[in-house]
């Protein structure tokens, strides 16, 4: 079969063939191909029966702004930029390494938003992310009518769309992705497979692109948890690997000092819901939440309930500044990342109608048009849009009022998480809190203060998949499209481990009855304290098999 | 004149560029050659061609205006400023004259740029070079690879603590890195990591005496006072080519370099230079620095504002800002010109742009890069890759304790145990990076090791046991320094030992102290032992062969020659009855030293010693001319 269905586009079909099964794999092909979901793809992994390399393999999916090499059509990584259309790393990411080691065959780069900037995978130099209607063709929980594709397709979420699309069509057992305020999360809830986050300076950075390295992780899309559970933790688990050559992966000794006070690394865990204190930030139940959204999460906390969980509202008040911060620190961080992107090295460079040489270096002296032309092309208008915006927050004149507010705001996002979490931040030195800051709708469960949670429970998106038309067309401006991330802004600013998970939505709320069904399934999202990603994963498993067993 | 290769040759017409690393290969020459015109490098190009290298090279007129940046051979722009000045009829300053201007007050700070010595780059393992085959020490962080972090070398400390330390400032034990952004193509991330808001070293001081070079006005001692040191990544080297082409060498990107920060406390151009002197002389004493300004390794900015000095209590003057001087004496030149400019804008009623301007080398006046409104705002950014630099008390201390003597402390030792004078002890200091210093101490410790049989440690110490280390000083200086005058370099090496060994200048110079040889013959000694011609430690066998031994005439055969010399020379004589009778008030020892020095020539030299021969002449006129002529009376 052919190795890069997902770059060409447009391409004609081979000649009609009589057999049913290759009429089959056409169709399929060009699904996939309207999919868009790789940028490029290795021809099938020769792996079979005889000759299956051990440890026991696994297909892996890596988003297009992680490093790999080789001399495959995967061995570029574009970040879905034109700065990097045909960008080879001469090292490999050290993340890919470790999953090559334990049996991972890549399958290909998948499509994103450029450099990871985006919530819908629509920002590409190689075209949206779309998914199909049938992308529960493996394992996935979405059960939808087949309807009409073309104009109804939904977004895939970003920025790690094509990973999670390659997840949901059963092309990849796992897929790498990057979230640095939701990219993992967002997507996985859209196209409902599982996406988790671990702890800021768990999993190596190097050789990932960076977006905003202070935010910047990176996650894994999979059908299940427990295929993630399984790379992560336990013997041989990734969660214990240091790599020196990321200087923000936590040292062994950190990392040893934050698993003392966990559960789930050294030993196995058993999830049991009995007794487990879920909280349910009041903050996140917004007025823009999706009535859909809001019924599965109240049904969900009451069936956790019911299997003996505690369900406790807890407040998070600096959540409503978080998105702003956000939005504030990862453009910043991004205008400065991308700076290196100036068609010097990178690109091309823009020679103002090719004329002589010596116009084009005048024009560097009249104050840098050379890589202001250069730049002004070579990026697309999201990644333009946050490197003004990050420019901006950094000039001499607006730092002090955005950038180091927003560091403030950070802080405190995290005191919240700190705040409601029984267990400590083992990076920071406790702090007293002032009960009186507390909205009074927080009941308190003694003259100390309200119930300490293990977790806690909201949704991913506020909304559901929109249509991939509503967003290519402009209906969103991009502070619509900011929007999605409200809810998963918060632990990435905090860096606390955070899973979503799928749960389905009632088909019976179609928004346009009679003409289309919607998206079935919803992101339901667990964030739990620092370095508690194995009770994290457990727990979340326990989560996702009660809730998909019918009541 | 000289033998250059065509290939330096034309690169340095055509480009401005020398191929060493010098005061005037001083990076950014391409903010020069890029801003020239296409069409003027194309004539340069031709009429470069065209002319025998012999003559003088012709050169477009508009190259000697100061405003325009083209690179113009130093010798041409040198010849043209003669020129100028002398149909303008009025002669330049001599920069000693020129430190003040009546009814103005001069304040200047300065920021000095020094590459730190350590083996490794400032962020990746990649080896710190010099002089390498280019893009030959290159990590995947230093060319800013997409997804490559950078990985802070912490030997890079140790040069960086000492260096804090030499400028007397307060070590943070806590310091972080920031970004501060700005495009250009030797910079491949585009952004240089700094440490902008918390600095690892702040609050520093450096006292200046005149020995360093002060303006008289400063008086006896000076402190500047030292904001902060900050580490800092350098960047690549651009080199110039024909046809605006600009080669880059990324071996230099990521070398660890340090910034002096220093307060706006300067108010003399002579001191500033003196500054940036001083600064390259601690840093080198402590080991911090690689180089000095002459090879490259240092640059400083200067900050110059000027104001009214019947009204200095208010705000300073509007400064503007003069960047990359690469020799001291831009440095003094620079702050002058620009000091002027400011006066003389303020004067016909003129405001002070705040704006960055250049200087060209020898040049008359500072010229304007970019003003304010083209001015680069950085958008300094706490690098989200780096954690914070936490330096420990203890390091702090061990390098403080292991540091050594500084230079000022080392100078008044030299003054003050060993006799030598200011300017000596500095010139010992300064010379060979410090490796002159240490060889005189080699000599030193070699010959009093010879003397130790005859003289305690004690004696050494006292005024005249001490007159054997003036004699070391002296020669390690003077008799030194002749020998590179005429052929090639010493080889100091930085442990003090050079092409004359230290234990053969000690055994000569043993010689000459113990009078067992003449000085004229310990001359000869030196030139062949640097020669190569006698082998080391071979200096006493050649004495001893060629029967150099000072065999010394009798006093009856001085007092013969005496005898001789005076011989018609009665006016002479005269002086000396004159001062016997009270008409002088001086001893006329200058007629004496002219006696003396016809005595030596008159005989064998080899057996003649200047302070006998002094003294017979001065016995022989005491004892029997004066009272012969007072006879006469």
């Amino acid at each position: 079969m052919s190795a890069r269905t997902g770059l060409l586009r447009g391409l004609c079909l081979h000649h009609v063939s009589c057999s049913a099964k290759q009429l089959q794999q056409q169709q399929q092909q060009q699904q996939r191909r309207l999919l868009n979901h790789f940028i490029s793809r290795d021809p099938k992994p020769a792996v079979n029966g005889q000759d299956a390399p051990s440890p026991p393999h696994f297909t892996l999916a890596v988003k297009d702004n992680i490093a790999t090499t080789g001399a495959t059509a995967s061995s570029t990584t574009t970040c879905a930029s034109p700065f990097l259309t045909s960008y080879r790393s001469p090292f490999e990411a050290t993340i890919v390494t470790q999953l090559r080691a334990r049996g991972a065959v890549v399958v290909g780069k998948t499509n994103l938003d450029e450099f990871g900037m985006g919530s819908h995978s629509v920002h590409s130099a190689s075209g949206p992310v779309a998914q199909g209607p049938d992308n529960d063709q493996g394992q996935g929980q979405q059960v939808r009518a087949s309807g009409d594709y073309g104009g109804e397709a939904r977004s895939a979420g970003g920025s790690s769309g094509g990973s999670a699309v390659a997840v949901a069509c059963g092309e990849a057992d796992v897929a790498l992705g990057t979230d640095t305020g939701g990219s993992v999360r967002l997507p996985a809830a859209y196209t409902g497979v599982v996406g988790f986050k671990p702890s800021y300076g768990m999993l190596s950075r190097h050789g990932v692109v960076p977006y905003a390295n202070s935010l910047d992780t990176v996650g894994f899309l999979a059908r299940s948890v427990g295929t993630i559970a399984d790379l992560l933790v336990g013997a041989g688990g990734l969660w214990a690997e240091h790599d020196p050559k990321d200087p923000t992966s936590l040292s062994p000794a950190a990392r040893a000092r934050c698993a003392s006070g966990r559960e789930g690394y050294r030993s196995s865990l058993t999830a049991v819901l009995k007794g487990v204190r879920f909280g349910i930030p009041l903050e996140y139940n917004i007025e823009e939440l999706d009535p859909r959204i809001r019924d599965v999460w109240s049904a969900s906390a009451e069936a956790l309930q019911q299997l003996g969980a505690r369900i406790v509202p807890v407040s998070l008040p600096s959540t409503r500044h978080a998105l702003a911060a956000y939005y504030v620190i990862a453009p910043a961080e991004a205008s400065s990342n991308l700076a290196k992107y100036d068609g010097i090295r990178y690109g091309t460079r823009e020679d103002h109608g090719g004329s002589a040489g010596g116009e084009s270096e005048s024009d560097v002296a009249d104050g840098g048009v050379l890589y202001a032309a250069s730049r002004g092309r070579g990026f697309g208008d999201e990644v333009k849009r946050r490197i003004l915006l990050g420019s901006y927050t950094l000039s001499s004149e607006a730092m002090d009022n955005y950038f180091i507010k927003a560091q403030a705001v950070r802080r405190l996002v995290r005191r919240d998480f700190d705040r409601v979490f029984a267990l400590a931040n083992p990076l920071h030195e406790p702090e007293a809190f002032d009960l009186s800051d507390l909205p009074d709708s927080v009941a308190m469960e003694n003259k100390f203060g309200p119930t300490e949670v293990d977790f806690l429970l909201c949704p991913t998106a506020p909304t559901l998949a929109p249509r991939l038309a509503d967003v290519t067309a402009q209906q969103q401006s991009p502070v619509d499209s900011y929007m999605n991330d409200v809810f998963t802004v918060p632990a990435s600013l905090a860096g606390l481990p955070t899973i979503s998970i799928p749960v389905q939505v009632a088909p019976e709320a179609a928004e346009s009855p009679g003409r289309e069904t919607g998206p079935g399934a919803a992101g339901l999202q667990l964030i739990g304290q620092f370095w508690d990603d194995a009770r994290l994963l457990a727990v979340a498993g326990a989560v996702a098999r009660a809730l998909s067993e019918p009541t | 004149m000289a033998r250059i290769s065509a290939a330096v040759l034309s690169k340095y017409l055509l480009s401005g560029e020398l191929s060493c690393r010098g005061c005037l290969g001083a990076r950014r020459v391409s903010f020069s050659s890029e801003s020239a015109s296409y069409s003027a490098r194309q004539t340069r190009h031709f009429t470069a061609r065209a002319t025998p290298i012999t003559g003088p090279a012709p050169v477009p007129a508009l190259a000697f205006q100061s405003s325009n940046p083209s690179p113009v051979p130093l010798r041409q722009q040198l010849k043209a400023q003669a020129r100028a000045l002398k149909s303008s009829g009025e002669k330049r300053k001599k920069n000693a004259d020129n430190q003040t201007v009546p009814g103005w007050e001069l304040t200047v700070g300065i920021e000095i740029h020094a590459q730190l010595n350590t083996a490794r780059k400032l962020f990746s393992p990649a080896a710190a070079s010099f002089n390498d085959a280019p893009n030959t020490h290159v990590a995947l962080f230093d060319v800013a690879l997409p997804g490559s972090q950078p990985s802070f070398q912490s030997d890079a400390l140790i040069p960086a603590v000492r260096a804090a330390l030499a400028l007397d400032c307060t070590v943070q034990p806590v310091s972080r890195f920031d970004r501060k952004h700005y495009f250009h193509w030797d910079q491949p991330a585009g952004y240089q990591i700094t440490q902008y808001y918390e600095p690892f070293a702040t609050d520093g001081r450096i006292v200046l005496y005149p020995r360093d070079g002060i303006a008289p006005q400063d008086g006896e001692a000076i402190e500047v006072g030292i904001k902060q040191v900050q580490m800092e990544q350098d960047t690549a080297k651009t080199t110039a080519q024909p046809g605006g082409v600009q080669w880059l060498d990324f071996n230099r990107v990521g070398m660890p370099l340090i910034e002096v920060i220093t307060l706006p406390q300067i108010h003399y151009p002579a001191t500033a230079a003196a500054l940036v002197r001083k600064v390259q002389m601690l840093l080198n004493s402590v080991d911090a620095c690689v180089s000095g300004m002459e090879a490259g390794g240092l640059r400083a900015d200067i900050n110059v504002s000027v104001r009214r000095s019947d009204d200095t209590t208010g705000p300073l003057g509007t400064r503007t800002e003069i960047k990359n001087l690469s020799s001291f004496k831009a440095v003094e030149d620079a702050i002058i010109a620009e000091r002027d400019r400011q006066i003389a804008l303020l004067e016909s009623g003129g405001v002070v742009v705040g704006e960055t301007r250049g200087w060209s080398l020898g040049g008359t006046e500072t010229r304007r890069l970019r003003g304010k409104e083209g001015e680069v705002d950085y958008r300094y950014m706490p690098d989200p890759d780096l954690g914070p630099v936490v330096i420990d008390d203890q390091l702090v201390r061990h390098l403080k304790d292991w540091m050594g003597v500084l230079p000022d402390a080392e100078i008044d030792q030299l003054i003050g145990d060993y006799g030598l004078s200011s300017k000596d002890a500095l010139s010992l200091i300064l010379l060979d990076d410090g490796a002159r210093v240490q060889y005189f101490y080699n000599v030193l410790d070699a010959i009093e090791a010879r003397l130790g049989s005859n003289a305690d440690h004690e004696s050494l110490a006292t005024s005249s046991g001490r007159s054997h280390a003036l004699l070391v000083a002296n020669w390690c200086l003077h008799e030194l320094g002749k020998l590179t005058e005429v052929s090639a370099d010493l080889g100091m090496t930085p442990e003090g030992e050079c092409r004359v060994p230290s234990t053969d200048l000690a055994a000569i110079l043993y010689h000459l102290h113990s009078r067992t040889i003449t000085a004229k013959v310990a001359k000869e000694l030196l030139w062949s032992v640097f020669r190569g011609e006698i082998a080391t430690g071979a200096v006493t066998a050649v004495v001893e062969a060629n029967g150099l031994w000072f065999k010394e005439l009798p006093d009856e055969e001085y007092a013969a020659l005496a005898d001789q010399v005076i011989e018609g020379e009665e006016k002479v004589l005269g002086e000396f009855l004159r001062f016997q009778d009270g008409k002088s008030k001086a001893y006329p020892h200058g007629k004496l030293m002219f006696l003396v020095g016809r005595m030596l020539r008159s005989g064998p030299e080899q057996m003649m010693d200047p302070v006998s021969a002094e003294r017979v002449m001065r016995a022989r006129i005491a004892e029997v001319y004066i009272p012969a002529l007072q006879a006469k009376k």
